[in-house]
């Protein structure tokens, strides 16, 4: 008796939410195209991510920028978090806690970086979008070489590059 | 204890209640699916092949699952799911806590950013698993349409 009434209603739950999603104004691809998680084989690129947003960069590059020293490296991540574990050299614009006057501060935090200058921005990993949200207000405050490494400081550490670490925590 | 279990009044409070929050929790994912689908792209557990239909799917069961628990019939089935989602969410919040994962839950409205803890949430779905399982033990039968299974 459970397993057909269960059965049966997980039969219904199908049949509406296909038919549904036919005639939704919001309908999506039966079959998702999203990238699993970070496997050195590309950019992650987060479902959020839109047209005209800063490029998305791999791993490769992003270490290739580190190596290189030509690109600023920005964590947009809480400042504890940031403290526990950071891509090092990396600077700290947590992008939860920005004052209103975002053009304003941007010039103040990036003090003698010229607009056209590298800008990598990251997060924790590929769960936090928050380097996504930062990079896109960079843009529109004129920075014209903003990239995200949506991978971030997890992929960086996944791969066996050095952190910079500011006080003892847990697993990133 | 038994008796507890067992009390009309207790089993319809946790109908209603159960019912009530899957429904509420229903809402939102069907009219934007989408919104859905990245919430369970950012747990990390679903392929991504099946990201898609599993938010197609989900929330139409939590809504006919909150539905024939508040009305009383497919009742057996309808308590099975809502034991087995409640589990299954518990099981998700705790792996993202134990991966390190700061994600929105998504339980109720669609993930704005990644910055609400899991704990709140893992919480909230311990005390439903509570009343889950009162529906699960309870030989009430009182206020069904359907008093059969």
């Amino acid at each position: 008796m459970v397993t057909r009434q269960a059965f049966l209603l997980l039969l219904v739950a199908i049949l509406f939410g296909l038919v549904a999603n036919l005639v939704s104004p919001n309908r999506i691809d039966f079959i998702g195209q999203y990238r699993d998680l970070s496997d050195g084989s590309g950019p992650v690129v987060p479902p959020a991510a839109q047209e005209g947003d800063p490029p998305f960069i791999d791993i490769n590059v992003a270490q290739f920028e580190f190596s290189t020293g030509t690109s600023l490296f920005i964590d947009a991540t809480e400042p504890e978090e940031f403290e526990c574990g950071t891509i090092p050299g990396s600077i700290n614009i947590p992008f939860e806690h920005l004052p209103d006057d975002l053009g304003t501060y941007f010039d103040s935090v990036l003090q003698g970086i010229p607009k056209d200058y590298s800008l990598i921005v990251f997060c924790t990993g590929e769960e936090c979008d928050l380097s996504l949200h930062l990079a896109r207000n960079l843009q529109s405050f004129g920075y014209t070489a903003v990239s995200i490494f949506f991978g971030g400081a997890r992929e960086w550490e996944k791969s066996g590059f050095d952190m910079e670490r500011r006080k003892r925590c847990g697993q990133l | 204890m038994r008796s507890v279990i067992d009390n009309d009044y207790l089993t319809v409070v946790s109908r209603l209640l159960i019912g009530g929050i899957f429904i509420s929790a229903s809402i939102y994912k069907i009219i934007d699916p989408g919104a859905f689908a990245k919430t369970i792209w950012y747990y990390h557990i679903v392929p991504g092949a099946w990201i898609n239909l599993v938010a197609l799917v989900i929330p139409w069961l939590e809504l006919f699952c909150g539905l024939t628990l508040i009305l009383g019939i497919f009742y057996l089935g309808a308590v099975f799911w809502a034991n087995l989602m409640t589990i299954g969410f518990i099981v998700v919040l705790a792996s993202t806590i134990v991966r390190g994962l700061d994600i929105d839950c998504g339980c109720f409205r669609a993930a704005q950013s990644a910055t609400e803890p899991a704990w709140n949430a893992l919480f909230f779905d311990v005390v439903m698993l509570v009343f889950t399982v009162q529906m699960l033990l309870s030989n009430s039968r009182k206020w069904r349409l359907q008093r059969s299974g």
